[in-house]
């Protein structure tokens, strides 16, 4: 018999347990204490309570950094993990209190449980190297997400959304558990690391090329990777704003975590060669493929959208093109791809925050529905502007630092090998800009339509979008700030 | 000896039952395809006892054949599924569908025929209750009780969808 340290797991999973025991203590509040409040004030309240929650398993990370491995991998912490599941947590404090104006559900105890359990699904995602941990976390978040995004009971939409999702998800899940029972059966362990020592040396064998490819449908499924991209555009722009909001950012930075620890980890000596005419099987040409489709039809696609929420999404599929490169570019690309992600999961947010204000103003988040936002909300048509030139890639925001450091890692990796990629998603980078400058273009240009009586904005998301906006600029002028921790050994 | 004859006995079950789940020519009726489920979950418990895994095969029967099943006919009588029952295969599913079956047929009888099968000694199995139950508590209590949590969000969660107006 194998002995275990109860306390050991305990102090390792300590993050990890303040939010669970957040999510039963919120519903056991909301249960028990909240029934007969008013619902503007039960909202706040466990929004808050939330909120406080997440902050304070931030606090215990930063106040007992604990690293260690328990059980062979089952959970792994190292100051990137560490890393990560603050970047995690603090979106997910953004995008409780982006909810803080929002009307779309009177349960909001259910609300805040649930996003809180999908940020443990999260972060066991992110800190553990067993493929029983890995799956179990992946479907703990994604059960959540499916849930949140069909959180709106009076749309119908929000429930076709989230049927897509589920369906495509658990689809996915399947593929994934199939590839991950046949790695386990070629290996004979769980373990990462034990797998990538029993796979050895660069041989592929077609059951292995089948393990591969179905972990990256899986996987790819999580990070809206086309072409198993196509829950994303309904989602994003069907589910209640914060609800996409955090499945475009935190869900989105785990699984590109999680993939490129599956990958470099556990199949590492299995990268083969994406290279005319010096091809080499292996999981570089399999990601090469899908970056080459995910940043063509992400970016093309999004060039015709007329609903600013769906013109999100398919950017967010572009977006996930560039992240894989990050991945190719194999140890050395990750804390580029960390930076990447967490950058991009806070302009989303801000911009899905942006969307939801106009949404709950105008009716709608179609193009035309910005129209004249400078005009009418000076501040949040700034933000906004700083959102969608970072999604581009323009100089001093944290985009175009985002991006410059994933080509510079995908480029180091073995003498140019990924060149022709690279020059595809720089081509596409300028394509982009074409759709974003169309917000931009309504929000500044076009004179406003008449009628709009100037009302308040509730000034929890207001704070929430500033605080992004802030971020992407501070971490773009100075990504020194982020890297230099995320690179540290 | 009887133990191989038994063997292909339950795995031609299991396949010969999985087929009809799917792809029924004498019935399209949904419980009928759900009662192949039955059997096919009940032959899987055989498998697993010839493999001296009892407890798993106790569960196998008593919540796959038992409970997961009563859920799925539950289900079933709930929706209205006579468009399922009037459905014609289309050209196009099929295609697809065996397309995908082929290739995947390929890549398994060639690994099939390249892996030297039955060269390697039978490993031990730990099957029993006993050892399953402190594996549960040492090795994989992680997991174990993520699954739990994992539950408890599936509770939730069909709760607030089902329920129509909820305080």
């Amino acid at each position: 018999m194998i002995p275990v340290n109860y306390l050991d797991l305990l102090r390792l999973a300590a993050p990890e347990t303040v939010v669970l025991a957040g999510a039963l203590v919120v519903l056991g509040v909301d249960l028990l204490a909240l029934r007969e409040v008013e619902t503007g004030l039960r909202r706040l309240l466990l929004l808050i309570l939330g909120a406080v929650t997440c902050g304070a398993a931030i606090a215990w990370m930063a106040a007992f950094p604990n690293l260690g491995n328990f059980m062979q991998g089952m959970l792994v912490v190292t100051p990137l993990t560490q890393w990560v599941k603050g970047g995690v947590l603090a979106l997910a404090i953004l995008t409780l209190l982006l909810s803080g104006g929002a009307s779309f559900t009177n349960h909001w105890g259910e609300y805040v449980a649930l996003l809180l359990l999908s940020a443990v699904g999260l972060m066991f995602l992110v800190s553990s190297e067993s493929l029983l941990v890995i799956f179990i976390a992946l479907e703990l978040a994604s059960l959540s997400l499916y849930i949140l995004a069909a959180f709106h009971h009076d749309a119908p939409e929000s429930a076709e959304a989230a049927l897509k999702y589920f369906l495509f998800g658990s689809v996915s899940a399947g593929f994934m558990l199939f590839g991950l029972s046949l790695l386990y059966g070629l290996s004979g362990s769980i373990d990462l690391r034990e797998i990538a020592a029993a796979l050895g040396g660069p041989f592929l064998d077609p059951l292995l090329a089948v393990a591969m490819v179905t972990v990256a449908v899986g996987l790819g499924f999580k990070i809206a990777a086309a072409p198993f991209h196509l829950w994303a555009p309904d989602v994003y722009q069907a589910a209640p704003p914060p609800s996409a909001a955090f499945i475009a950012s935190a869900s989105k930075l785990a699984s590109f975590f999680v993939l490129a620890k599956v990958l470099s980890v556990g199949m590492g000596g299995l990268e083969g060669r994406a290279v005319f005419g010096d091809y080499l099987p292996g999981w570089v040409p399999l990601l090469a493929a899908l970056a080459a489709a995910s940043l063509l039809w992400g970016n093309l696609a999004a060039i015709v959208q007329t609903n600013v929420r769906r013109l999100i999404a398919y950017s967010a599929i572009a977006h996930a093109g560039y992240m894989l490169l990050g991945i190719m570019g194999g140890k050395a690309g990750l804390p580029a791809l960390v930076y990447y992600a967490m950058t991009y999961g806070f302009t989303t947010l801000g911009a899905f925050g942006v969307a939801s204000l106009v949404r709950d103003r105008v009716g709608g988040d179609n193009l035309s529905d910005f129209a004249g936002l400078s005009r009418r909300e000076p501040w949040m048509a700034f933000c906004m502007l700083v959102f969608m030139l970072s999604l581009a890639g323009i100089p001093p925001l944290a985009g175009f630092f985002g991006k410059f450091y994933l080509f510079a890692a995908a480029l180091k990796t073995s003498s140019l090998d990924l060149l022709w990629l690279v020059i595809l998603a720089i081509g596409m980078s300028a394509v982009s800009l074409y759709y974003y400058l169309q917000v931009l273009k309504q929000i500044y240009v076009v004179p406003p339509p008449s009628g709009l009586a100037a009302a308040p904005i509730p000034s929890l998301p207001k704070t929430v979008i500033i605080l992004a906006a802030l971020t992407v600029i501070v971490l773009g002028c100075a990504p020194n700030l982020l890297l230099r921790v995320l690179a540290a050994p | 000896m009887t133990a191989d004859l038994l063997f292909y006995l339950f795995a031609a079950c299991t396949l010969v039952c999985g087929f009809l789940v799917i792809a029924n020519p004498f019935s399209l009726n949904p419980v009928t395809s759900a009662m192949f489920l039955v059997l096919t979950m009940v032959f899987l418990a055989g498998l697993f006892v010839l493999l001296h895994a009892f407890f798993l095969a106790a569960i196998q029967v008593l919540v796959y054949a038992g409970a997961v099943m009563v859920l799925f006919l539950f289900v079933i009588m709930l929706l209205d599924l006579k468009a399922e029952e009037r459905r014609r295969l289309k050209v196009f599913g099929i295609t697809t569908g065996l397309i995908a079956v082929g290739a995947i047929l390929f890549i398994f009888l060639n690994t099939l025929a390249q892996a030297p099968l039955g060269a390697s000694t039978t490993p031990e199995l730990e099957g029993t209750t006993m050892a399953l139950g402190k594996l549960l508590f040492t090795r994989y209590l992680l997991p174990f009780e993520v699954v739990s949590v994992l539950l408890l969000v599936a509770m939730i969660g069909a709760i607030f969808l089902s329920k129509k107006e909820l305080k």
